[in-house]
């Protein structure tokens, strides 16, 4: 019961409003999987939780899974990766971080306010390097393959 | 072969590929091919955001050069997918001009599209299950999908004016925080910070922000330095909407909130 509430319900509601989004971006094929990746990704984020404790960390890693997910995927049905990274990764987005650094602000506690706001711009730092980290390896992946395809054609 | 339809053709490939929110890279790279493909080698394109500029040499040396500025956009994935399909047609089949014009005009009207209280379910669910996940109860979630409605209409609104992004975003913050604060009066919701963060999931600039890192990964670091300012300015324009919102309702109501 307790593992049900602790990982199975977040990823359940991750995925009920990574399809909401799916039609918010006009997604019309394959929503299932744009949700699933948004769901899976943050079964990873939440299992990465006893490893590292910490969420800057646990986002990389799930930043990671999603994006290697999203381009196997991209792959497979043959076409863009845009889509299926950009509803996945709703559910790492920081959006709680912004708000809460708003209300430090409001509140006057400037120490809180910079530590929060560092903080959150630290996780969307992670994200950011973690799709930056796959999407490279995919384009070398990609060029080499294509070299490998040139040579191929030369030698025939 | 006809030189200028054929740059007229893949300028307006790009056109909508930008259009409907892909990356400046894969604009860049649609383009070349189907220029390519068509049997040309000088083929040279430079977009940005909000730009794309296409030049190439016909065999006779006679330099042509198109430029399409882009106005403010969404983000349209079925959009995108149809453009894509038809980039790489063009590029594998090579059909004949007309037929390409043909292909290419057509794709407007193959766009299929959510009806509007379809699109209006989607921010409800979409604010109430955001909700949800932060940890709110059930009644929070029926706020939040209440914000998520608000937003919703807010946008609708702002769009038919023009309004720019950033203002888009700040009343869009302002009314779903309001609206939070005031359900939370009546009693409806418990936690007015669930609330407000699961309706403002729908403002939050994802695309604007995983394109940008995509852009910096490919060399394009100029596009994806403006993505990045833009997504640093939607942000803060989130936390600007909502900021006024609870200072305004302290105002109001003292220390109750």
């Amino acid at each position: 019961m307790d593992a049900f509430l602790q990982y199975f319900l977040p990823c359940f509601y991750s995925f009920v409003a990574c399809i909401a989004f799916c039609v918010l971006f006009n997604i019309h094929t394959g929503i299932l999987i744009c949700a699933l990746g948004g769901a899976l990704g943050w079964l990873v984020y939440l299992f990465c939780g006893p490893v590292f404790q910490s969420d800057i960390l646990q986002s990389f890693v799930a930043a990671l899974f999603i994006s290697a997910y999203s381009e196997t995927m991209a792959r497979i049905r043959k076409c863009p990766v845009t889509g299926y990274l950009l509803v996945a990764f709703f559910p790492l987005v920081p959006g709680g971080g912004i708000y809460y650094a708003m209300e430090h602000a409001i509140n006057g506690e400037t120490e809180l306010f910079l530590d929060v706001l560092l903080h959150t711009l630290g996780v969307a730092g992670s994200l950011a390097v973690g799709v930056l980290l796959v999407s490279s390896v995919v384009r070398l992946l990609n060029i080499a393959q294509r070299r490998r395809h040139v040579r191929r054609n030369a030698a025939r | 072969m006809e030189y200028d339809r054929l740059l007229n053709l893949s300028t307006e490939i790009g056109y909508g590929l930008l259009e409907s929110g892909a990356e400046i890279y894969r604009v860049e790279e649609s383009i070349q091919r189907i220029l390519l493909a068509y049997g040309l080698t000088t083929g040279e394109v430079f977009a940005i955001p909000n730009c794309i500029t296409v030049s190439l040499v016909t065999p006779e040396g006679k330099a042509l050069t198109r430029v399409r500025r882009m106005p403010t956009h969404g983000t349209d994935i079925d959009l995108l997918e149809l453009y894509n399909d038809l980039c790489r047609h063009l590029c594998v089949e090579t059909p004949s001009m007309d037929e390409a014009e043909a292909r290419c005009g057509a794709i407007r009207g193959r766009r299929r599209a959510y009806p509007f209280w379809v699109e209006l379910g989607a921010y409800f669910l979409g604010a109430a299950f955001f909700t949800l996940f932060f940890g709110g109860t059930v009644l929070d979630a029926l706020c939040g999908g209440l914000c998520g409605l608000s937003i919703a209409l807010c946008l609708t609104f702002l769009t038919r004016l023009r309004t720019n992004l950033f203002f888009k975003t700040v009343a869009g913050g302002a009314v779903s925080a309001l609206l939070a604060l005031g359900l939370s009066l009546i009693g409806l919701g418990k936690n007015v910070d669930f609330i407000t963060i699961g309706a403002l999931m729908l403002l939050v600039p994802g695309l604007i922000f995983t394109n940008a890192m995509r852009d910096i990964m490919a060399g394009d670091t100029m596009s994806g330095i403006t993505k990045t300012a833009e997504a640093l300015l939607i942000g803060a324009a989130i936390a600007l909407g909502t900021g006024v919102a609870l200072w305004l309702a302290r105002l109001i109501w003292g220390g109750v909130v």
